[in-house]
């Protein structure tokens, strides 16, 4: 809220950025987002790739095969957490009894655990997102042209090379775009956190964009949310930027 | 080309950035105290605020139709109910129209009500709020004082003493009325009476009783245990605090002083630790168990759990034993503690006065006992008021379920809810830390002082 | 190729290694949501705990009845229909047409125009209510289904996959169509659109997904039930902040509210047919 009597606008300069990046808190909010960042972006972008492998096929019943990645991304966000947090529950969650069932020992309180619980969100958005991200490679194999692959039959190039050698590297413009989405992305889903979490135990949990909420909405500090939400869209545009210069100078 | 190109982006946002960050609001206080309701607001309202409702209203008038955003926070259908009671509203005051509009979460309904205003529109005129909103709300000037309505009322002390004392105070600041209770609810603790029975043993008097009784009801069963106590913590103030309060200490004293670092506050924190690292009657650290504590306790797996009063219809439903309700024990024998939650009315000050003066009609109507009775018993809040619980509907109702007036009961033990300036981030400070000392990061002690520490800061701003 | 046979029987295997993984790997993403479908089958009474957290001993609909009870969602369910159809037609012809003109043509400003246009997939939601408010209020359009649908008729995101699907077409194919005197439009009809379906749908149920769960936008932007989408309803279910979770009722209203895009992919996901393998790896 627009806090009038405490909050009357004045020129600060860089006094919100210099304030934000001298707060111990703030620094750990960008290395809980790096992490998150880093341990969902890379694993579902290789997940739907695979999907996309494992169901691009012409079978009978192969579309219940791709339902059945894609559909956690139909799912309200809201909703599919809250039924992750009844899987993470000790004791007797699915989640656990199937990693007890593994041969895991460790400690079952995922959403409580400071070590464990950006773990856990961490899970649940690969669980969401990589159906997604399969969806868009599926269409991107559908765009490769046939005659490559038949002359690489031709060729006697067996499976695996041909999947390395054509079909990876012409799907490179898919690739960037997945990328670029992923990372967009995992900056601004923050529904499971709000669900699993709360940001905790002691904001352990806590990354950019629930930062930028709980500023915006819960402190109500508008300065500090602008100085956010600037930070937020530097990085994300800088990434975006310097991924498409790179990628696409290779075809200039 | 493409390099100077990046170039010239980083310019551009650079600059941008610093416009932003420039034009940001830093927090500099402006001290001055909220504007005294003006006392006209109350003479005019007065002639409409008569409280014989049974009476015609002078036919002459304008007709006037007002929103009331409201959230839903229970199992229960809320919307039906608010329907039922604006028909009767509604032919008792042809001239007004109420239009309920559900706006989703508590947060939610804060969110709706920013961004209407932040764009240029007219907020609703009534709108049910969390009670410890009281702070913000008043800052952002989005709401109106009362006592203009109860000066008007024909017994406007009666009106308010009438309602738990517990309920209202986080209604009050700098000697003015802002919200009326209307859902509310409080933190109790619940017990397996069946369990505490086959045990032998009485519901506890103390903290020591307690954990002794949660100790000796954890069991284990293979692999698994049967936790003889569960108490959430993943939002952990509110459950918290009646640990506190019956530690002897309150964490706040008014909107201004928070007390986080007194030793009886540490204590309390050391009594949550201790339950799990010294009686092995709960399970250590943090627990996100909100959700579950209530099923896990209603399927007769734990012995105990703390939560909301909101929870009891929900157990009562599940439970196959015979439930418990009382508030918490506190450190010395024969004392207890509890806290109030949930949301009160406010009236908001961007409406036009027309409708001001028809939403605090609507607000003294639901006031009725009958109706405080009525939204309690379906939707299993509690009554706020004391003269509700003389109706003939809760007559019934608390025979049948007499585990409502044991929520009621827990209330007279009530210290009040975390409220004060900068709520959001004071809140957020104090969580931080005491998760801390839970997940065994910090001591208790070390953890509190901490906590005081970041919290005066918060509130220096805010409190000349 | 020297031994065919060896070579087929290979290939077999492969296949069966390749439907094993598939199904391990579909079971396991899926017990989620086969969870709770049954657990919205369990009635709310039986609580669920150690042991016994799949089926109770009766199986029932009352958690739909409840559900559907709680809330207009008949009313809710044409409105959420029609808010993203209107989305996704609008949406199909603004970022054909901006795609278009991305992937085919030179022209002053290019790059800063595009990069305006990724910019606006940056720009946190929560920043972008009361603008948006503000011009729904302008427009006079508040409590509408077009009041919901409007913010999102452009798409940076649909442009930017568009551009990607476009400039993926042979230039020879394009060089062959002006040369044929295609008109731009006959263009994007006979040259860039056909190779570019699959892309067209992936963004279709992408962009359908996505609206028809969004809920802080509408209920903000709405406040009657004759204009309100599914997710009011829903979000009745999941902020049941004062009681535990009522886990029956929140899994039959989530699957209440998700079974029409499980339908929609069934059909739609057709379009992602490949025929590479089979023709060229036999």
């Amino acid at each position: 809220m627009n806090i009038a009597r405490f909050r009357e606008p004045t020129f600060i300069g860089w006094g919100n950025y210099v304030k934000l990046f001298s707060d111990p808190y703030f620094i750990q909010v960008i290395k809980n987002t790096l992490v998150y960042v880093l341990g969902t972006v890379p694993i579902s972008i290789i997940l739907g790739f695979l999907f996309a492998l494992l169901v691009n096929r012409k079978v009978r019943g192969i579309g219940f095969f791709r339902l059945a990645f894609f559909h956690p991304m139909v799912l309200p966000m809201v909703s599919a957490a809250t039924i992750w947090l009844f899987l993470f529950t000790p004791d007797y969650g699915l989640f656990n009894t199937a990693l007890r069932f593994l041969g895991y020992t460790g400690p079952e309180n995922w959403t409580g655990n400071p070590n464990l619980a950006l773990l856990s969100v961490i899970i649940v958005a690969i669980w969401k997102n990589s159906g997604y991200y399969m969806v868009f490679y599926l269409a991107g194999l559908q765009n490769l042209p046939e005659d490559v692959f038949e002359a690489a039959a031709l060729d006697g190039a067996n499976s695996w090379q041909t999947l390395w050698k054509i079909t990876f590297p012409m799907l490179r413009r898919t690739t960037l775009f997945i990328t670029i989405v992923a990372f967009i992305d995992s900056f601004r889903t923050v529904d499971h956190i709000f669900v699993l979490t709360s940001g905790g135990p002691s904001r352990a949990s806590t990354v950019l964009l629930f930062d930028l909420w709980l500023e915006r909405f819960e402190y109500q500090n508008i300065g500090s949310s602008a100085a956010i939400t600037v930070i937020f869209v530097i990085v994300l545009l800088a990434f975006t930027v310097t991924n498409f210069i790179t990628s696409e100078r290779k075809e200039a | 080309m493409k390099k100077k190109f990046l170039y010239q982006i980083f310019a551009l946002l650079l600059i941008l950035g610093l416009l932003a960050g420039a034009c940001a609001p830093a927090k500099e206080p402006v001290q001055e105290k909220p504007a005294q309701a003006e006392p006209t607001v109350a003479e005019e309202a007065a002639p409409t605020a008569e409280a014989e409702g049974e009476q015609a209203e002078e036919p002459a008038m304008e007709p006037v139709t007002i929103q009331v955003f409201y959230p839903v926070a229970v199992d229960a259908p809320i919307a039906e109910i608010l329907k039922g009671y604006i028909e009767d509203f509604q032919a008792e005051y042809p001239y007004i129209t109420v239009e309920p509009v559900f706006s989703g979460g508590y947060g939610d309904v804060q969110t709706a009500i920013q961004t209407t205003i932040d764009g240029g529109g007219e907020p609703p005129a009534l709108a049910v709020m969390l009670a410890t909103a009281l702070y913000d709300l008043i800052n952002a000037d989005y709401i109106v004082p009362l006592d203009g309505y109860i000066a008007g009322m024909e017994d406007g002390d009666a009106y308010l003493a009438d309602f738990l004392p517990a309920f209202l105070d986080n209604s009050y600041y700098d000697d003015q009325l802002w919200s009326i209770p209307f859902q509310r609810s409080a933190v109790v603790m619940y017990y397996n009476v069946d369990k505490f029975a086959e045990a032998g043993l009485e519901p506890p008097t103390s903290w020591q009783t307690w954990a002794e009784a949660a100790q000796q009801l954890t069991t284990k069963e293979g692999d698994a245990t049967n936790w003889g106590l569960q108490f959430p913590s993943g939002w952990p103030y509110w459950l918290f605090q009646p640990l506190a309060i019956g530690s002897g200490q309150n964490i706040l004293e008014d909107d201004c002083t928070v007390v986080f670092d007194d030793p009886a506050v540490i204590e309390a924190v050391q009594f949550y630790i201790d339950l799990s690292a010294v009686y092995g009657a709960m399970p250590p650290g943090v627990q996100s168990v909100w959700p579950t504590a209530t099923t896990d306790f209603a399927s007769g797996s734990t012995a105990m759990i703390t939560h909301s009063s909101g929870s009891l219809t929900g157990i009562l439903d599940q439970a196959e034993f015979e439930v418990g309700v009382m508030p918490y024990p506190g450190k010395q024998e024969g004392t207890y503690a509890s806290v109030p939650g949930g949301g009160n009315f406010y009236i908001m000050k961007g409406a036009p006065q027309e409708k001001q003066d028809a939403a605090w009609l609507f607000v003294e109507f639901l006031s009725r006992p009958e109706y405080v009775a009525d939204y309690s018993i379906n939707t299993g809040y509690i009554a706020n008021r004391a003269s509700a619980y003389d109706t003939e509907a809760m007559q019934a109702y608390t025979a049948e379920v007499p585990q409502a007036l044991a929520t009621r009961d827990a209330l007279q033990y009530a210290g009040a809810e975390l409220a004060t300036q900068n709520l959001g981030q004071v809140r957020g400070i104090f969580h931080d830390y005491l998760q801390r000392a839970y997940n065994g990061e910090m001591s208790a002690a070390d953890a509190m002082a901490a906590a005081q520490a970041e919290a005066d800061t918060a509130l220096a701003d805010f409190c000349p | 190729m020297e031994k065919p046979g060896l070579r087929k029987s290979l290939w077999q295997i492969g296949t069966w290694l390749t439907n094993i993984l598939a199904t391990g790997l579909a079971l396991l993403w899926s017990v989620p949501v086969i969870w709770a479908l049954v657990a919205s089958f369990r009635p709310a009474s039986d609580a669920l705990s150690r042991g016994d957290v799949w089926f109770s001993d009766t199986l029932t609909l009352e958690n739909y009845l409840h559900a559907w009870s709680m809330a207009p969602f008949g009313r809710y369910y044409i409105n959420t229909i029609l808010v993203v159809l209107t989305i996704l037609v609008v949406q199909l012809v603004t970022i054909v047409l901006a795609g278009f003109a991305f992937a085919n043509y030179q022209f002053f400003g290019k790059g800063w125009i595009f990069f305006f246009v990724l910019l606006q997939m940056m720009i946190p939601t929560s920043a972008l209510l009361a603008p948006n408010f503000s011009t729904i209020r302008t427009l006079g359009i508040f409590d509408t289904r077009l009041a919901i649908a409007i913010p999102y008729f452009g798409s940076a995101f649909g442009t930017f996959l568009m551009r990607q699907a476009f400039i993926s077409v042979p230039r020879d194919l394009v060089d062959a169509g002006v040369i044929d005197g295609c008109s731009w439009w006959q263009l994007i009809f006979h040259v860039y659109l056909p190779p570019s379906i699959p892309s067209l749908v992936a963004f279709g149920l992408s962009s359908a997904t996505w609206h028809w769960n969004e809920f802080l936008w509408p209920l903000i932007i709405t406040n009657s039930d004759k204009s309100r989408p599914l997710t009011a309803g829903l979000v009745r279910f999941t902020q049941l902040g004062e009681i535990g979770a009522q886990w029956s009722l929140l899994t039959a209203a989530t699957l209440m509210v998700a079974a029409p895009l499980f339908i929609v992919f069934l059909i739609f996901q057709r379009r992602f047919i490949q025929s590479f393998v089979h023709s060229g790896l036999k």
